[in-house]
């Protein structure tokens, strides 16, 4: 198992270090941990670039495991045509972005996309309760009552929403957690 | 060249669009992108093209992930810039190709750098570890220890290559002199257990201390000054902590400037910031989850009710008790402190033999104090009931207090000693000074000594340690004369006098017992806590782990402060103790692994939630106040007190800083010496330092004014964000109507508008307005960006002859390629050449604003567009005289352009198509008024100045009878030309003009005069596959439209002549088409059209 990552060729593993934030160390574990969720007979080298891995078995590795948006990273990355399943590449992305180096550009960009529940390219209330009910998990005392969603969402659309239109925008978006201290620390993921 | 700028500045107009693109887009943008390398990888000759060309490229190796884009369609992109980097380097010169080798080279070696220096960053996959499992909090309590352990290796470096090493190598051996030896009476009890715990005995006189290391001012063969050394090392030590904090803290400050400033996006960032993505524990992630829901509620709360004045004064006294209590806790915990030094000094001096607690209860206090008093500082707060975070802070502020606290009073009753020390010795001195005096041997002995030795009764000091001298150098002589009981006695009371090796020992001892309780408290209260609450919960009566004892907590506060506590304690005993930074490398790996592993096993991350970021400052900051109060005891104690006289490189000195002057004075040339005293006089500090208020002043001002001008930016963002909002808010608007116009107009067409409709839902948003809607749209993507792009990197001539080309026998000019066909051709094709040229220039600045500025292009195909719906259009018009019917025509030309064209013009590139048909419709109405046919070959120049040479060859060839279409052509042209330099002056006006105008002509449907202009580019580039032309042109109309309307707003003032123009022609182009439906207001508003015309003429 261990030797599988030293397989990915030199150049290869350039152009990976070329194109993510991750270092050679990182990419050779990342594809380790990679062939570990492909079963056995498709772990040789070649296959495993081209394997493609679905969302169930990706969900399933301990530092997803806990995530409240966890199927929303999965569906974001995956560059399938029905967004369920993930190859090599789509799982390095990830790890890129989610990685100590990637910027606070880009990761807000892809926070902006996990939280787009409706792929519609905006935040509009539904997608806000959405995430704030993921945030707040199914829990009968912890989820929030109607009302206090709506405030909710009427104080973060007031915050937010510099247009005024209803929605939270990309640009908008960016421009709320570029002013946010944490965000960049804590939009991180490490194998 | 110029294609070569221009299509730079349209890639980097791209670049920049393409980060605010949305993501939908960022995949079919890219194929453009690549179709754009590759056409751009095939003409290019020009060297400097060629450079810009991979610098371009390298540009996007080197951000490319920073894109946004799946990993495939990177690594695409990143393979052909490769190949074009590769494929062009070699055409460069040479050295270019070596500066692109050696880049390379340097970016492997960085890489390869990067790559080894990350296996050698200690602990980081224990951290990564912890950071996953329990989030980035507990995290930066990690990187903050391994940080500390950094700068305590630096530390214990210093100390040890310039301090113990040389001692030990060249100094004088162990026993050689009485300060380095153990005396007479302890040799028996210096390996005892408790001598050694107290760090007595063979340690007392060990390299650990001050008192050992010798006075001679240069040991070993290479003289290496010892004592200057040991001062020097001692203030680089703090010197260094400075620097480096103030350097850390300065970047992270510089990292969270943005954010420091307003705070007023709590909501969002409760919501948007709030989960931990690193948090991969089951447990971990329902504490945070419990976490947010409280910190949303509690928001929510914040929010519905400002203040709850309920129970202030319950309240308020609750506070005012607690604080009296913390005060009063504080106030115990100092006097207890100085209590027990206090007592433990009595009891040195009152008992011969000390209990192992006598000997250690100053060290066990502190400790105990700093464990225990957090803990009822927490309790106390549960009284205050303040908002968690105020807590937290209040907390943190007490802990704080309580440490620093501790050690000062610990230190000053130390030095309380020190100064009680001296008194005795002093009293001992002249003890000794009599006892000496009374040995006549031992006064000649003296004599001889030179400086120190004269027998100066006041400074019982220098006597002092002139008689250590030669006791150890002759014990032997000593003996016989005096009665060993006296001289033991002496011995003992002098070698004890070592005051620095005293607080150097406390210190050591102090933090031995800290490391000791720190490991007994993470086993007691962390681990067989959690151990119990495990295993016995079953058990148990009542629920273990969530009620009562629960799992310890980490708590991420508090541990911070105890690692600054220690750190604190390390400066302080640094001076006198130099091996204390490396006991602290020791202790902190110990802390490290032992940390680690209790948070792994059993731990649970705080309730509390404490940012690592926010944190970072404010951990540095605590370091820097530590660092601060830590120094100023040893400086003091530097400055105030005599250093010992028998131990230690100072002995015999005065001061210790005399050691500089002494060397100053002795080892470097006078001139040196007379300039430092002069430096040091207050002739020079006193400007110096008034000099350096002046300065402290001066960038305290700037400062603040950078701090209004920083506020006065954003005020012009903000206000620039509202007129943004405002001009997106009118699109919208426009955009509805239009949308609700154009399908009640088309509706056959209403299914493709319906397509069309999300994508131009999404330029509502301000940013991505305009072409990014357009690049939207659903279908085939690349074409039409290519389509787009294409004519760009040409020449807007050369573009347009590439169009032109098809025509047979053409190859020469473009005037003379249309005689061939048409007769009136001369005069089309130039018209054709002036509308392009006088456009292009247009474009091309608008390259250079942004992302607005793409319309333009559409403008500019716009226009040659004309005439290539002419020849369809023009057969016809030789069937429908009517001027009705040429307006129908221009309609009819486009629809009946796909169906028809190919099989009218088979043989004819369809870009002519056009100019017969919006000619004829003017013909007929003004044919008398406008007979000019611009036929020269102008050739090309900047816009206005062929627009004025439109103007003066309108009034020249006016007389120029010409053929009906040519001369329906021109006018075509001559109406935008006029509007435009009629309007030239007040363009508001003339702009106002022309809109009014249109709604003169088509209230409702006057925004959909851009409908048109998006077809044509379209046909100008496919005209060999007009069906599938057609399709498109369709389905584009809003986003055009909306496309435009931003180019017009953007670019209002430069090209306002363009624009009038542009709508001018639209207008006519479009009105046709709704001419179908409205018959009547069209052949209205021609009228109107040609009046202007005619009244412009």
């Amino acid at each position: 198992m261990g030797g599988s990552g030293s397989r990915l060729s030199k150049e290869l593993l350039i152009e990976y270090q070329d194109l993510t934030f991750l270092t050679k160390q990182e990419i050779l574990l990342a594809h380790k941990r990679f062939c570990e969720l492909l079963s056995p007979e498709h772990r040789s080298t070649e296959e495993s670039l081209q394997a493609r891995v679905s969302i169930q078995q990706i969900l399933s590795i301990p530092e997803l495991k806990a995530n409240p948006f966890k199927e929303r990273i999965c569906r974001v990355f995956s560059t399938s045509p029905t967004r369920d399943s993930m190859s090599f590449e789509d799982f390095l992305d990830f790890l890129s972005v989610f990685s100590d180096t990637a910027t606070p550009e880009i990761k807000s960009h892809y926070a902006f996309r996990i939280f787009d529940f409706d792929d519609d390219g905006t935040l509009n209330r539904e997608d806000l309760s959405q995430l704030v009910n993921c945030l707040t998990g199914e829990g009968e005392d912890t989820r929030l009552s109607a009302s206090e969603m709506k405030q909710l969402i009427d104080n973060i659309l007031e915050e937010s929403d510099i247009d005024r239109d209803g929605t939270i925008n990309l640009s908008e978006f960016q421009h709320v957690i570029s002013r946010s201290p944490d965000f960049a620390s804590s939009f991180k993921i490490v194998l | 060249m110029k294609p070569s700028k221009a299509s730079q500045r349209y890639r980097s107009n791209r670049r920049n669009a393409s980060q605010s693109y949305f993501y939908q887009d960022s995949l079919r943008f890219s194929n453009s992108d690549d179709s754009f390398n590759a056409d751009e990888a095939g003409d290019s000759n020009d060297p400097e093209q060629i450079f810009q060309n991979i610098q371009f490229q390298k540009d996007l190796m080197a951000n490319i992930r920073c894109r946004p884009w799946p990993m495939g369609q990177k690594l695409r992109v990143l393979r052909r810039a490769k190949e074009v980097v590769l494929k062009f380097e070699g055409r460069l010169t040479r050295t270019r190709g070596y500066q692109a080798a050696g880049a390379e080279l340097w970016r492997k070696l960085a890489r390869l750098a990067c790559n080894f220096v990350v296996i050698f960053i200690p602990w980081e996959m224990r951290i990564k570890k912890i950071e996953s499992h329990f989030g980035s909090g507990v995290a930066s309590y990690f990187i903050f220890l391994r940080w500390l352990f950094g700068i305590n290796i630096v530390l214990t470096i210093m100390t040890g290559a310039f301090i113990v090493i040389p001692e030990l190598i060249a100094g004088q051996p162990f026993g050689s002199t009485a300060s380095k030896t153990i005396p007479k009476e302890h040799v028996a009890s210096a390996q005892d257990l408790d001598t050694v715990w107290s760090l007595g005995g063979y340690l007392q006189y060990s390299v650990l201390f001050y008192g050992y290391y010798g006075r001679e001012r240069r040991i070993g063969r290479a003289g290496y000054r010892l004592p200057l050394a040991y001062f020097l090392v001692g203030m680089a030590v703090f010197a260094y902590s400075f620097i480096i904090l103030l350097k850390k803290m300065a970047k992270n400050s510089r990292m969270s400037l943005a954010s420091a400033s307003n705070e007023n996006y709590t909501f969002c960032w409760r919501v948007f910031c709030a989960w931990d993505y690193l948090i991969g524990n089951p447990e971990a992630a329902e504490s945070k989850t419990a976490a947010i829901v409280n910190s949303i509620r509690e928001a929510i709360l914040e929010e519905q009710e400002k203040k709850k004045n309920k129970n202030l004064a319950v309240t308020i006294c609750l506070r005012i008790i607690a604080n009296i209590l913390v005060l009063l806790s504080l106030a115990g915990s100092i006097y207890l402190i100085y209590f027990v030094v206090d007592r433990s000094q009595k009891l040195e001096q009152s008992k011969k033999e000390l209990t192992l607690w006598e000997k250690n209860e100053v060290s066990v206090v502190v400790s105990l104090v700093t464990m225990l008093a957090p803990s009822a500082f927490d309790l106390i707060a549960a009284l205050e009931m303040y908002h968690p975070r105020t807590t937290l802070r209040f907390q943190l502020a007490r802990v704080l207090v309580l440490y620093l606290g501790n050690l000062y009073s610990l230190i000053i009753a130390l030095l309380d000693k020190v100064n009680s020390m001296n008194i005795e010795e002093a009293a001992q001195k002249n003890n000794t000074h009599r006892w000496v005096d009374t040995t006549t041997f031992f006064a000649t002995r003296t004599a001889l000594e030179g400086k120190w030795s004269t027998p100066r009764p006041g400074l019982g000091l220098q006597r002092n340690s002139t008689w250590v001298l030669e006791e150890a150098g002759a014990p032997t002589l000593v003996m016989p004369l005096t009665e060993a009981n006296r001289t033991t006695l002496h011995t003992q009371s002098v070698q004890d006098q070592c005051w620095e090796t005293y607080v150097g020992q406390e210190m050591l001892k102090l933090s031995i017992i800290d490391m000791l309780f720190t490991v007994a408290s993470i086993l007691l209260i962390d681990f067989f806590r959690g151990l119990v609450v495990r295993y016995l919960s079953d058990y148990w009566c009542w629920d273990l782990e969530s009620t009562f004892p629960e799992y310890g907590e980490f708590k991420i506060a508090e541990n911070v402060l105890h690692l600054v506590y220690n750190q604190g304690m390390i400066w302080m005993g640094a001076f006198f103790s130099p091996c204390l930074p490396a006991f602290n490398v020791l202790k902190l790996i110990g802390l490290m692994y032992l940390r680690s592993w209790a948070v792994l096993t059993c731990n649970v991350p705080h309730q509390q939630v404490f940012r690592a970021s926010r944190s970072n400052n404010f951990y540095l900051s605590m370091l820097l106040f530590m660092l601060f109060l830590c120094m100023l005891p040893t400086i003091f104690a530097i400055v105030r007190y005599k250093p010992s006289v028998n131990c230690g490189p100072f002995s015999g000195q005065e001061k210790i800083y005399d050691i500089v002057s002494e060397t100053i004075e002795s080892d470097f040339p006078t001139w040196f010496g007379t300039v430092v005293g002069y430096i040091s006089s207050p002739v020079v500090i006193l400007p110096a330092v008034l000099l350096l208020f002046m300065l402290i002043y001066y960038l305290q001002s700037i400062a603040r004014s950078l701090k209004l001008s920083n506020h006065q930016l954003k005020m012009q963002i903000q206000n620039a964000r509202s007129e943004d909002k405002k001009k997106v808010a009118q699109m919208v608007e426009a955009r509805i109507q239009t949308q609700e116009g154009s399908t009640k107009r088309l509706p056959k067409d209403s299914d493709i508008d319906i397509v069309s409709h999300p994508s131009s839902a999404r330029s509502i948003t301000p940013q991505n307005n305009g072409n990014v809607v357009n690049l939207d749209s659903p279908s085939s993507k690349g074409d039409r960006i290519e389509t787009i792009t294409q004519p760009m990197p040409q020449s807007p001539g050369a573009g347009h002859r590439s169009l032109g080309s098809p025509l047979p026998g053409v190859s020469t000019s473009r005037q003379e390629q249309n005689p061939h066909r048409y007769p009136c051709g001369p005069s089309a094709s130039t018209g054709d050449i002036h509308g392009n040229r006088s456009f292009t220039p247009m474009t091309f600045k608008e390259h250079l604003e942004n992302i607005h500025s793409e319309p333009l292009f559409r403008k500019y195909f716009q226009q040659s567009n004309p005439h290539l719906h002419r020849p369809g259009t023009s057969v016809f018009m030789a069937r429908g005289p009517h001027p009705h019917t040429s307006k129908y025509y221009v309609t009819n030309e486009r629809d009946f352009h796909k169906k028809s064209h190919p099989a009218f013009w088979p043989e004819r590139p369809p870009r002519r198509d056009a100019s017969g048909d919006v000619v004829a419709m003017y013909s007929r109405n003004v044919r008398r008024y406008v007979p000019w046919p611009p036929c020269q070959a102008h050739s090309p120049q900047l816009s206005e100045e062929e627009e004025e040479m439109l103007r003066r060859d309108w009034s020249k060839k006016s007389l120029h009878p010409l053929s009906l279409t040519d001369l329906r052509w021109a006018p075509h042209f001559y109406v935008g030309e006029m509007s435009g330099s009629q309007s030239l002056a007040p363009e508001g006006q003339s702009r106002r003009h022309c809109k009014s105008w249109n709604d003169g002509f088509e209230g409702p449907l006057d925004r959909p005069m851009y409908v048109h202009k998006k077809p044509r580019p379209r046909h100008a580039q496919h005209p060999r596959h007009p069906l599938k032309a057609r399709a498109k042109p369709r389905f584009e109309p809003s986003l055009t439209e909306s496309d435009s309307m931003s180019a017009a707003s953007s670019s209002d003032q430069q090209n306002s002549s363009t624009d009038q123009y542009l709508q001018v022609i639209h207008r006519q182009a479009r009105m046709p088409r709704s001419a179908g439906h409205l018959g009547r207001r069209k052949a209205k508003s021609r009228q109107n059209l040609s009046d202007l015309v005619c009244s412009n003429v």
